[in-house]
């Protein structure tokens, strides 16, 4: 009850500005979607089929403006996807991994450079759709459905003999890390932008000049670090599932 | 919009409201999907085919810029050791050539001393046989005015 209070406390001063976990409610049916994510996502979305069909519309042998840009996009993606999955591997992997850095990084970006809430909506407010939990549960539910699928792929069924390798002593934790994984990947991607977001909004309310600038900045490296993380991770995963606990010796 | 209210009903609220599952989850998965198919196709495919032929493109040039280099050089060292050649042969033509013109110039000198020892030998065969000539007709003068001389002197019967 005292945290509660202290809660309280604090929603004295003007942070309910921030208007953390309003959303602008869509209806589809009986169920409900927050409709502050999707138009951000669809912008997201949008920035990236843009810059795809830019600079793939006109090829040049020798690479200029955005397609330079999109191509050095692309070798950092590969050489992600190669350090992770191996050179044997990592090409049909390139384009899930790939699109999870992107869709992040990009979203982050959106989220931390544009100011998304000068438009005003009825409830909740627009920002990187990665501020809602929603958004990385469904990245990270993606994930293990990914390495599993990867795992199946490569062995079928002999996939769950990882979970009694090297000894079933340790099954119940092999099966925990299948929930923590995208327990952890959601959760961290989750509340750093969203921490992110709030520490600029409170510190923005507090000193509305120049302060808040280094944080910020910061705000943009943890950002992209972030997607970097999640993209590596989906990675390493995929490669894990690939490879088994027992066969790293003899590939 | 500062709420100066809140209470702690609502901060729960608030709470509950941060971790708000409802249908936006699955629609932001199939949406990604949908991204990353759309993406592969419009984006990975087209540039990872660029990038591929680009690497094939630079690889095919440096081989064939190798080869041409390795041809280049040598018909570079054919044509030196064709260069090295014609200078051996010229200075073997040179030597022949000084040997011959010598050989020429000896001969040449040779005969023309003959000649000329042939010329002074006729000469000297000539002045001798005009002196033995002249000394005859001398001779034969003398006779006479000799003979002039004995009749002159009625010494002649």
């Amino acid at each position: 009850m005292e945290i509660l209070d202290s809660l309280r406390v604090l929603n004295y001063f003007p942070l309910a500005e921030l208007e953390v976990g309003q959303h602008f409610y869509w209806e589809i049916g009986n169920f409900t979607i927050h409709g502050q994510v999707f138009l951000t996502s669809w912008f997201v979305i949008a920035l990236l089929v843009v810059a795809s069909l830019a600079a793939t519309r006109n090829v040049q042998k020798v690479p200029r403006g955005i397609q330079n840009v999109m191509e050095y996009a692309l070798e950092f993606i590969r050489d992600l996807a190669k350090n992770q999955l191996g050179e044997k591997e990592y090409r049909p992997w390139v384009p899930f991994i790939g699109t999870l850095f992107l869709f992040i990084f990009v979203s982050n970006w959106s989220g931390a450079l544009l100011p998304w809430k000068l438009i005003h909506l009825p409830e909740g407010e627009l920002a990187a759709p990665t501020n809602d939990i929603n958004t990385t549960v469904a990245l990270a539910l993606l994930t293990s459905l990914a390495y599993f699928y990867a795992g199946f792929k490569k062995k079928g069924l002999g996939y769950f003999a990882k979970y009694i390798e090297p000894t079933p002593v340790l099954l119940p934790i092999a099966i925990l890390e299948d929930f923590t994984k995208p327990l952890s990947l959601s959760f961290r991607l989750f509340g750093n932008i969203l921490a992110d977001e709030l520490v600029v909004g409170v510190l923005v309310l507090l000193v509305p000049l120049f302060v808040p600038l280094p944080v910020m900045a910061l705000g943009l490296f943890t950002s992209a670090i972030q997607a970097l993380v999640f993209a590596t991770l989906a990675g390493a995963y995929i490669h894990e599932a690939l490879e088994g606990h027992g066969e790293e010796g003899h590939e | 919009m500062v709420s100066d209210h809140v209470s702690i009903k609502s901060v729960l609220n608030l709470e509950e409201k941060m971790f708000d599952f409802d249908l936006t989850s699955p629609l932001m998965a199939g949406q990604f999907l949908l991204l990353v198919i759309l993406l592969n196709a419009i984006f990975y495919k087209p540039l990872t085919k660029v990038l591929e032929d680009r690497n094939d493109y630079i690889l095919t040039k440096e081989q064939d810029g190798r080869e041409r280099l390795a041809k280049a050089e040598a018909l570079a060292q054919q044509y030196e050791e064709q260069l090295a050649g014609a200078r051996k042969q010229s200075v073997e033509v040179i030597a022949n050539a000084q040997t011959e013109a010598k050989k020429i110039a000896d001969e040449q000198i040779a005969a023309a001393q003959k000649e000329a020892i042939a010329q002074r030998e006729q000469a000297t065969k000539e002045i001798e046989s005009q002196k033995q000539a002249a000394m005859q007709a001398l001779e034969q003068q003398v006779e006479t005015l000799s003979s002039q001389i004995l009749a002159k002197l009625g010494l002649v019967t």
